[in-house]
């Protein structure tokens, strides 16, 4: 299994490269060869979502996908949203209506409220709750997730207003 | 104090920008120079003999550096201690195992997967033994010991008798009696447990970094089961992803302990990974078997309240799963005036997975016992849930109000919490509701449940099961540096409940600066004060009593520099807007930055025999605590919270499944340090205490195998399953703590299951069948509308 082949991706913009066995996950990849560790594990086989990522802009589970089949692609990471410190509208959404305790999940959670609001603007209730399905959250019991998500919409709809 | 700029108020959380940027250093965010990788080889029977381990060709495999077994285990290490005494194993099989999961060898290599490839050349030979896996055998003579010294599988038993049961219940008018099954479930944060343990050969010394959750504690724990003298062991307690309670983790931090003991010092990280949780870490608790029973006159009044549990314990008494049965003592008649009891409770070994601790630690089985019978008497004596509520409530004029069981309820209003819960759910349109949907055959049932959520957490809750100790100190260092910022240690690391931010503002409020004038660091386990850290609905209080113990012990040495570079007496001076000040004088002030700088750099200016350190530390323990008396009695718990829920649900007729339609809470846990906190408690409690009500369940079957071992087999509520509840606060503040607070942080887990069945059973009366299980799955639900009687 030592056999190692040299990945190349676009990760949050930036052009980086790195090895992997043909064995290791997406999520592994960024967090232990790239050093993203922003993307959490927390299930190692797909169910709660702690670990998605967006590649090529859809959200996937990088914990079930490998880092070779990331080669070539585009993927989008939860240490994207800010810059230089400052939050991310979606950031400072679930700041504001506290849409996190542990924070483990949260990460999940931004990546796929980005993707949501990206195709979405003014999600309803049903719509949010359909996006967010998939992530799991053990600490909030997701009102003010939901809360979060609706005010992230809000802010970005202000910014494309202004 | 409590109305200050920020205390009281829903400040923004100081965890949250890193949490949000993902820049929080999780355990497995962490690094060290030249260290390995664990990977743990698990038993795959659940009772058997170890008849050999052989490791040596994993151990010839390129790139493994260490192997561990039950020999490594007996020259290093002792058993683990348990509450009781005498159950508790060595971190490896040595020559049995208990359950399927239990680590039997480990392997430390350069890579997680390398390590895991070397698992597969470790050879055991096992001689397996019968499995116990019933609760009810496992109390039986004749079951098979788990331990041999014992001679039988009852780690506990004891009938506790407070006040004339027997007598009771011959003059009541009305005895119900029904008998409950709780099912196994339990924390499920969404981090795991991990460790990074290093071994100093030189200084024969451990550090461990882990997601502790109360590293004092774990630290205490290693030292004995390694052998070491205490103060060589030194916790760091990394930020961690939620813990409830199960987070556990002993075991790993001693196997890790080993390997780097045997890799020469080299730093070993263990993950474990969903399945290790689930089969083998602290995933589980609360495996109970209720019977139970009330007596009532004809008005509803209850006489006395007896329960039998039979408490499925699973293999070892590790991790302090055993004590969450001695907890309901400290609030064991819930929010009534019942004035006799009794606890007939046993406690049984099984070749299951060692229970846990979990959020509530007990008593939200027996909350959901005694509400349920609650509802069946209320149903047999045709009086509304809530009405029967009412009249057993403790008035609000007998506080404090000591129970049968001995705990003492510091304040309670119980009545204007349902008032307020029954006004905000309309309770009569929701009964309006009701009728038309059953005119309709729907199956439309509502829950109305009052109970208590004891807080602030004390061991002597646990004495009666050998626990030693009372009190449970938590200490600060509050500190001014020489610019004038304000810096707090403290002993624990960020779990998710936002206590850093309590401490912020405790001090922002105490000192007249910003938020972002003071700094929370956490310490280690042989750095910090006295520390206990997260757990039993107690740091909020805790924490609040050491910062500001230790804030008014800073501001009195502060004041004494101040009076004498202001050339006046210390009483003079007045804390007053970030400045130490003369009473009465406009402008006669010094900054903190003026007073702490002086101590620190200007030591020709200070008045004589003033130490130079503008810090102070205060460790706060609950006052008034007591060891239990012959019949088990003690102040235990500080404060009594108490919550009110009415929940609307409907059982769907064709598949049993039930939906929530509307959720009302109002909650009492005395004055709210930050709002938006005590609200992300209750909500998250009303979630997992959704999931115990209809769909968390560990299976085991009839050989002991665990059948749920991922979360596609156990479910946990996602944001399609948990509704948005409607909130209502009551305020009515603790005597007994420093602003006013009590416990919150275990929440509505307290009440959310029981209100969710006493709906269902509310929806099910009209079939004239009760669900007296847990989870209420579709399964169940459907099977019983089935049964019912024609």
């Amino acid at each position: 299994m030592s056999e190692t082949f040299t990945i190349r991706l676009s990760v949050n913009g930036c052009e980086l490269e790195g090895r992997a066995e043909a064995r290791t996950s997406l999520a592994d990849f960024l967090r232990h060869e790239l050093g993203l560790t922003g993307t959490h594990v927390g299930c190692e086989h797909g169910v709660c979502g702690a670990c998605t990522i967006l590649l090529d802009g859809a959200p996937a589970r990088s914990c079930l996908t490998l880092a070779v089949q990331a080669s070539g692609a585009r993927v989008e990471t939860v240490e994207g949203l800010a810059v230089d410190g400052e939050l991310h509208p979606i950031q400072r959404a679930f700041l504001e209506e506290r849409g996190l305790q542990c924070g483990f999940c949260t990460p999940g959670f931004l990546v796929s409220t980005l993707e949501l609001l990206r195709r979405n603007r003014e999600p309803s209730d049903d719509e949010i709750r359909d996006a967010l399905g998939g992530q799991i959250c053990r600490c909030t019991g997701y009102q003010s997730i939901l809360a979060s998500v609706r005010r992230a919409a809000e802010k970005l709809r202000e910014t494309d207003g202004g | 104090m409590a109305e200050g700029r920020f205390v009281g108020r829903s400040v923004h959380r100081v965890e949250d920008p890193k949490l949000l940027t993902g820049s929080t250093r999780f355990i497995d965010d962490l690094a060290l120079p030249g260290m390995l990788h664990c990977a743990i080889l698990r038993s795959p029977h659940a009772h058997a003999r170890v008849l050999s381990v052989d490791t040596s060709e994993a151990l010839s495999l390129p790139g493994v550096a260490a192997v561990v077994s039950g020999e490594d285990a007996l020259r290093w290490t002792e058993r683990a201690l348990t509450v009781p005494a005498g159950w508790g194993t060595h971190c490896l099989a040595t020559d049995r195992v208990r359950f399927a999961g239990e680590p039997v060898a480990a392997v430390a290599a350069t890579s997680r997967a390398l390590a895991e490839d070397a698992l597969e050349r470790i050879r055991v030979e096992y001689a397996p033994l019968p499995a116990v896996v019933d609760a009810g055998r496992a109390a039986r003579p004749e079951s098979t010991p788990l331990f041999e010294e014992h001679g039988h599988n009852i780690v506990f038993q004891r009938r506790f008798r407070w006040g004339d049961v027997e007598a009771a219940f011959r003059g009541a008018d009305r005895v119900v009696e029904r008998s409950f099954r709780w099912h196994r479930l339990g924390a499920n944060p969404m981090e795991t447990f991990g460790v990074i343990s290093q071994w100093d050969p030189v200084e024969g010394s451990l550090t461990c970094h882990g997601s502790f959750q109360s590293q004092s504690q774990m630290a205490l724990g290693r030292a004995a089961s390694l052998r070491l003298p205490s103060h060589k062991v030194r916790l760091i307690s990394q930020p961690h992803g939620g813990s409830f309670g199960g987070k556990g983790g002993s075991r790993g931090t001693d196997i890790t302990a080993l390997l780097s003991r045997k890799a020469g010092g080299r730093p070993v990280k263990w993950i474990e990974d969903r399945i290790e949780y689930m089969s083998g870490g602290a995933s589980q608790s609360w495996d109970r078997h209720y019977t139970a029973s009330l007596a009532l006159d004809r008005d509803g009044r209850v006489g006395a309240f007896r329960v039998k549990l039979l408490d499925d314990l699973g293999a070892t008494a590790e991790g302090f799963g055993a004590v969450s049965a001695a907890k309901p003592l400290a609030s064991f008649t819930g929010c009534y005036a019942i004035p006799v009891a009794e606890y007939d409770l046993t406690i049984v070994a099984t070749n299951k997975l060692p229970g846990s601790p979990y959020r509530g630690m007990g008593p939200p089985p027996h909350n959901l016992v005694l509400e349920q019978l609650m509802d069946v008497a209320a149903r047999e004596l045709a009086l509304d849930p809530a009405e029967i509520r009412r009249r057993n409530f403790i008035p609000p004029d007998r506080f404090p109000y000591t129970i049968p069981s001995g705990n003492e309820y510091d304040s309670g209003n119980y009545e204007a919490a349902l008032d307020a819960v029954l006004e905000l759910s309309d309770y009569a349109a929701l009964r309006a509701r009701q009728g038309a949907a059953r005119a309709q055959g729907r199956l439309f049932g509502i829950g109305v449940v009052s109970t208590i959520e004891p807080g602030v957490f004390d061991w002597n809750a646990y004495s009666i099961l050998g626990m030693p100790s009372t009190g449970v100190p938590e200490g600060c260092s509050v500190a001014i540096d020489i610019l004038g910022k304000v810096i707090v240690r403290v002993g624990f690391a960020h779990e998710g409940q936002g206590q850093y931010t309590i401490a912020t503002q405790l001090l922002a409020d105490f000192f007249g600066v910003e938020l972002a004038d003071v700094q929370v660091v956490p310490q280690d386990s042989l750095s910090a004060p006295p520390h206990f850290g997260p757990g039993g609905s107690r740091l909020g209080v805790a924490l609040a009593g050491a910062v500001l113990g230790a804030a008014e012990k800073l501001a009195r040495k502060l004041s004494l520099v101040a009076a004498h570079l202001l050339q006046t007496e210390s009483e003079k001076i007045e804390l007053r807007d970030g400045a130490f000040a003369i009473r009465g004088v406009p402008g006669a002030m010094l900054s903190l930055a003026q007073v702490a700088g002086t101590m620190l750099a200007r030591s020709d200016l200070l008045p004589p025999g003033v130490e130079p350190s503008p810090e102070a530390t205060y460790v706060w323990t609950a006052p008034g605590r007591t060891q239990p008396d012959e019949l088990g009695r003690a102040k235990s718990y500080l404060t009594a919270a108490n919550a009110c829920h009415v929940v609307a649900i409907e059982i769907d007729r064709e598949t049993g499944r039930v939906e929530i339609l509307d959720y009302f809470i109002a909650d009492d846990c005395g004055t709210r340090l930050n709002p938006a906190t005590v609200e992300g408690m209750i909500q998250g409690g009303v979630a997992q205490g959704i999931g115990a009500a209809l769909l968390e369940e560990y299976h085991y079957d009839a050989s002991g195998q665990p059948l749920t071992a991922t979360l596609m087999d156990y479910l946990l509520p996602t944001i399609h399953d948990v509704p948005e509840t409607r909130k209502t606060a009551i305020v009515t503040p603790s005597p007994f703590t420093p602003l006013g607070a009590k416990g919150v942080g275990e929440g509505a887990m307290h009440t959310t299951p029981a209100a969710m069945l006493c709906a269902i059973n509310d929806a099910l009366s009209p079939l004239g069948v009760v669900a007296t299980e847990i989870p209420a799955t579709p399964e169940r639900l459907w099977r019983l509308m089935k049964e019912q009687p024609r």
